[in-house]
């Protein structure tokens, strides 16, 4: 079959197909593997001499330097705030006057630093960057307040008082964190947008990958094209696609964070079963560990009927919230493999290390 | 027309690279090379399926160094292949991020690319015109077209490497392979 041919190379060859392969084929990698062999071999090289064989002058001389050196190591460190030790970010100014603790950045300053425990504010006029290597880039906006709480291996840690970050992250999924004042954001592979206002709300909407939300054991995953909202003391909301209906939002909103009777309560969840599409599924998802046990069954039946759970995923397991079908179904709407997440989860509402 | 090179999969590789994967993260760079033979191909599909033909060698050079520094921190080594997918993205994604200007990060070949000045200029014109249809698809069809058409990975070897399974990559196979054909039809209308 010509199908087969495509799939593995097999069967009775599709010309289409082999054509494209030839005149594509000039663009196959062809390069050879660097030689990471050699790099595993590469070590300093290191001088045979020793302390006793140099000059008694010399002698004398390098003890001065040693203790001359420590003397100024000693003044630096402790004149240092606390917390303020470990590698540190770099920061660049974008516009305006941004500052890190008492010093300020212009126009005509360089590169300014980000260790841990310093704080990045931009005023209304400013904006800057902040780079890692090994990590991504964040670009803060103005009116911003960001501290760099943790930087150790594979573990990435800000907090957004207030304010506005983009952040584009290539480190391997689970590594870099954003702690607000009402949820953690866990990249998972991604490019966001977070915002935090004055109270503590936050806002992310997702552009590419997708992001993990969590505060005390709540967890919401929001894929590209999402919005997550976050208020203090509940944590995460309900994520939904910024082209869902108008009544489908309002409803959500009302149904995570205002206070609301039996009655109001199941007026919203029917509003929210009525209108869903099938790209809202992600919603419903999200609903079916988050409404009685009594709703559960409804929310069941609509997501069910929108996008049918995969082989294995009974109903019954659903409802008594049986974490493998979760997830599985999960996995079933394309929106981000939730391996990711169960590997790379952590604690993350425990604190940060302390800075050495 | 002669049937073009596919790479043959064996069934048994997924244990023995575990093996390699766990190796190379003991800091076995021996390992790491064999890995990097086994892998770079997904890595420039995946690159190749995003960035500017020109920037890809460099990038995927720079995804591996990456994945060196980082692979320390993968716990489950059967998901090599897909933690590098993820890498791969991103890191084209901040290619993105970086101030390229769009015209430039979406045209596949440039007119100063050696590519163009070679003397199989209409080969390389062709070459370059689907390519730019390919990337033009939606992203599900992209990378498997890719690793499928350029690189030359059989179906079964793109869903070991990627991490994804048979189902979806063939239905992406097919499904992209479909409207590719729609889309150089109508290219070749519009040229006549």
């Amino acid at each position: 079959m010509k199908d087969d041919y495509l799939w593995d190379g097999s069967g009775e060859p599709d010309p289409e197909v082999q054509k494209l392969e030839t005149v594509l084929g000039r663009y196959r990698h062809n390069k050879p593997a660097p030689a990471f062999d050699r790099l595993a071999e590469i070590r300093p090289v290191k001088q045979r001499w020793s302390f006793f064989s140099l000059r008694w002058s010399y002698q004398l001389g390098a003890l001065a330097a040693v203790v001359l050196l420590a003397a100024t190591v000693f003044y630096a460190v402790s004149s240092r705030p606390t917390g303020n030790a470990g590698p540190s970010w770099d920061v660049a100014r974008l516009e305006g006057t941004p500052r890190i603790g008492w010093h300020s950045f212009g126009e005509k300053s360089g590169p300014g630093k980000l260790s841990i425990g310093q704080t990045l504010v931009t005023d209304s006029s400013s904006r800057a960057s902040i780079t890692f290597d090994e990590t991504g880039r964040v670009e803060v906006d103005a009116g911003s307040r960001l501290r760099l709480v943790a930087n150790g291996p594979g573990r990435k840690w800000l907090s957004l008082e207030r304010g506005t970050i983009h952040a584009t992250i290539w480190a391997p999924p689970g590594q870099f964190v954003v702690d607000t004042p009402s949820a953690i954001a866990v990249d998972l592979g991604c490019v966001y947008t977070l915002h935090v206002d004055d109270s503590g709300a936050g806002l992310l909407r997702t552009t590419m990958g997708w992001v993990g939300f969590k505060l005390n054991g709540r967890e919401s995953f929001i894929p590209a094209g999402a919005i997550c909202q976050t208020r203090p003391k509940i944590g995460p909301g309900t994520p939904y696609f910024e082209d869902a209906s108008a009544p489908f939002r309002e409803a959500l909103s009302r149904f995570d964070f205002e206070s609301t009777t039996p009655a109001e309560r199941n007026a919203l969840l029917g509003i929210l079963l009525v209108d869903a599409r099938k790209n809202d599924a992600l919603s419903l998802w999200h609903l079916l560990s988050r409404v009685s046990d009594a709703d559960r069954p409804g929310v069941y039946d609509r997501l069910a009927a929108l996008s049918p759970p995969p082989t294995g995923v009974t109903r019954e397991g659903i409802l008594r919230l049986d974490r493998p079908m979760l997830d599985a179904w999960w996995s079933s709407f394309g929106f981000g493999d939730i391996y990711l997440w169960r590997t790379y989860e952590r604690d993350w509402s425990q604190p940060p290390p302390k800075a050495k | 027309m002669e049937r073009q090179a596919v790479t043959a999969w064996a069934a048994t590789e997924p244990r023995e690279e575990d093996s390699l994967v766990s190796a190379a993260r003991d800091g076995d760079r021996a390992a790491f090379g064999r890995l990097y033979g086994r892998y770079a191909r997904m890595v420039h599909g995946i690159l190749l399926a995003r960035v500017p033909p020109r920037e890809v060698d460099d990038l995927v050079q720079e995804v591996f160094l990456l994945a060196l520094r980082q692979l320390r921190g993968l716990r489950d080594v059967s998901r090599f292949g897909a933690w590098l997918g993820t890498i791969t993205r991103n890191r084209a994604n901040d290619y993105f991020r970086k101030s390229i200007p769009d015209a430039k990060a979406t045209e596949p070949v440039s007119e100063n690319q050696p590519e163009s000045r070679s003397t199989n200029h209409a080969a390389g014109q062709e070459a370059a015109v689907i390519l730019a249809v390919v990337r033009g698809l939606p992203e599900p069809y992209r990378e498997p077209l890719i690793l499928r058409l350029v690189e030359g990975m059989t179906g079964p070897e793109i869903a070991a490497r990627t991490g994804l399974t048979h189902g979806s990559v063939r239905v992406n196979l097919y499904r992209g392979m479909q409207l590719l054909r729609e889309k150089l039809g109508e290219t070749t209308k519009g040229a006549s």
